[in-house]
């Protein structure tokens, strides 16, 4: 049991947003901000690792064909917990977050890793999974925020950066986080097919 | 599916529901005190902030034309004088859903202070009715620990102060509010749009439009009574 | 005067806040499915279904149990359950309607479900305070049904410019997510054009 290899897949081969291609819906919307990113992605990992765990414990009395219902209604519960300590003791948070607070529930990452790794492994290898996956969405939604919030609003978790600068807006708009997502994704082929050129001439 | 199954099946998902609805109901129980309390210095923020210099004596609710209106009689002392001012909540429709804010105005209806209190507008256009001038740099806060104490406040809602409520605000479209403006705007009575969000700007002025005609009416009711 | 609100509800879903261009809601069907012009219309015609039907439902729901009940709080739940059986049921149909587009359609039908767009209508329609307005339930459904149809114009509008991409010239690296991506960027600024836009 590989251990590190269980935690780390979720931060590189496997990075949920730019590998698998899942959690997208939060990862442009949210990424106006560093600060709104770091939030979201603890919000999100509070509840992958909840019904990771869960999933996981329950996986050998869980009837196949209504599993889904199950999943969807553990995820649901850990995301109304986050929503109820995210309005009482983060405020600020909760009004920047939005409605991006509740749709935590159908973002994918979490139903997909519940069905596809938590359903057929370990608690332990769950958690390390739901952890991996966790920093894997963090890292990449931070490193989208900043492009954003730094090109966009000249500012960087709230703080002025070039005084006096007007920044793109279009990057802190929809149109930003597309072409944002679309060339990191560029970048990432771009290292991938380089490092195979440079596997095949060894 | 054998009965046993749908047994087994039902078993687990009302357990599953049981345990779900314990927890959340658990969950509400600690959160709803520190929530209430919230909205409450939120609340009494805005005020405070629309009615600088007065105490809040009392909040009333009436019912006028159909719906509820709420506002806040406050007064100081200046002088020997005791002076009255009200602050009420205003709320439109903008682009996104209602706009609320609350109004404060004084004895001759100027407004005293403006701040909004929740709105769903476009990030970028409308939404930067809320927008700070946060000046405070990367730089200074995090490396040379220069930090401004300026408070910070929205040009949009700023430029509100000063007017009559009960004249109609006029909406000019001259691009970001400068102190500069401020004398001819007041000729004016007049408003800067928030360039590209002229909807939003113009569902706040009639809001104070409106919520001023109900302050009247509520306090010639207050009157009577 | 309801009209004009309904009429201006429907434009501002459709073009102003599009669900996908503007509010980047629904991402994941959207780039699953639009591969293909067929595909994603009945995709298109399933999600308006959805989403009408949802608003309807959630509604009352939220009007009629949540709010006497005091649990508001338990909407996220309540709202997903009922996405989750409204869902069902069109793949029910669906398979027996037309097997061939319940084929075409795949793992993307269930994954209705999934669409942030479905649940965050139903979660906008109660932000913008439709249930103390009047013709609130009304609203929400055409507000609903406008997401639909907004989702779908988009869908469809991507479909056929992936469908052009296929045999473009793209640099290798490009080719795939990063130039759909892109694509919706240029078509997520134009969009920007309708916004203030005035309607009345």
């Amino acid at each position: 049991m590989d251990y590190f290899k269980e935690f780390f897949k979720g931060v590189w081969q496997k990075n949920p947003i730019l590998v698998l291609g899942i959690g997208m819906c939060p990862t442009l919307a949210v990424t106006t901000s560093a600060s709104n990113a770091i939030w979201m992605t603890i919000a999100t990992t509070f509840v992958l690792l909840g019904s990771n765990i869960l999933v996981s414990a329950i996986r050998t009395i869980v009837p196949s064909h209504v599993r889904i219902p199950i999943f969807i209604t553990i995820i649901a519960s850990f995301v109304i917990i986050v929503e109820l300590t995210l309005k009482a003791f983060q405020p600020d948070v909760y009004k920047a977050l939005g409605i991006f607070i509740p749709l935590i529930v159908v973002n994918c990452i979490i139903l997909g890793r519940a069905e596809e790794f938590a359903s057929k492994n370990s608690v332990l290898s769950s958690i390390l999974d739901a952890l991996g996956m966790g920093l894997g969405f963090g890292l990449t939604l931070f490193i989208l925020a900043t492009i954003r919030e730094v090109l966009g609003a000249n500012k960087l978790f709230g703080y002025v950066l070039i005084p006096g600068m007007k920044p793109a807006i279009l990057m802190i708009l929809a149109p930003g986080a597309f072409f944002t997502l679309g060339l990191l994704l560029w970048a990432m082929n771009v290292i991938k097919s380089r490092k195979a050129l440079f596997k095949r001439t060894e | 599916m054998k009965p046993a199954d749908i047994v087994k099946a039902t078993i687990i998902i009302s357990v599953i529901g049981f345990i779900s609805a314990f927890s959340l109901s658990f969950m509400k129980k600690i959160t709803q005190e520190p929530i209430a309390k919230q909205e409450q210095e939120k609340k009494l923020a805005a005020l405070a902030l629309v009615l600088p210099g007065y105490t809040v004596q009392q909040e009333k609710t009436v019912t006028i034309d159909d719906s509820p209106f709420t506002y806040w009689i406050a007064t100081k002392e200046e002088n020997r004088i005791v002076k009255k001012a009200w602050a009420f909540l205003a709320e439109k429709k903008g682009y996104g859903g209602p706009v609320q804010s609350i109004v404060g105005v004084d004895e001759s209806n100027t407004i005293l202070g403006f701040t909004i209190l929740s709105q769903n507008e476009t990030p970028g256009l409308g939404a930067r009715c809320v927008e700070v001038a946060s000046n405070e740099t990367f730089v200074d806060h995090f490396i040379t620990k220069n930090l401004t104490s300026k408070e910070e406040v929205s040009w949009f809602q700023e430029q509100f102060i000063g007017l009559n409520a009960s004249k109609p605000i006029a909406i000019h479209k001259k691009g970001d509010w400068h102190k500069e403006m401020k004398d001819e705007l007041i000729q004016h009575n007049a408003v800067t749009a928030i360039t590209g969000a002229t909807i939003t700007t113009k569902a706040v002025t009639q809001s104070i439009e409106e919520g001023i005609q109900k302050l009247h009416k509520a306090l010639t009711l207050q009157e009577v009574q | 005067m309801e009209i004009k609100i309904l009429f201006t509800i429907l434009i501002s879903t459709i073009f102003i806040n599009n669900y996908v261009l503007s509010r980047i809601l629904g991402l994941c069907p959207y780039l699953g499915v639009s591969k293909k012009l067929d595909s994603a219309i009945g995709m298109g015609l399933a999600v308006i279904f959805v989403m009408t039907m949802a608003s309807f439902f959630t509604f009352i729901i939220y009007k009629f149990v949540l709010i006497p009940f005091h649990i508001e709080y338990l909407r996220t739940i309540a709202f997903i359950i009922v996405i989750a059986s409204l869902v069902q049921l069109v793949e029910m149909v669906i398979e027996k309607i037309s097997p061939a587009l319940y084929q075409a359609l795949g793992i993307f039908l269930p994954l209705i479900t999934t669409n942030c767009a479905v649940l965050g209508v139903a979660v906008l329609n109660i932000e913008s305070g439709f249930i103390t307005q009047e013709f609130g339930l009304l609203n929400s459904v055409v507000q609903g049904f406008g997401a639909g149809v907004g989702f779908t114009l988009a869908l469809l509008l991507m479909a056929g410019i992936r469908e052009r991409l296929e045999i473009a010239m793209v640099p290798e690296n490009l080719k795939g997510l990063p130039i759909t991506f892109i694509t919706a960027g240029l078509m997520a600024m134009a969009f920007l054009g309708f916004s203030g836009m005035k309607i009345f």
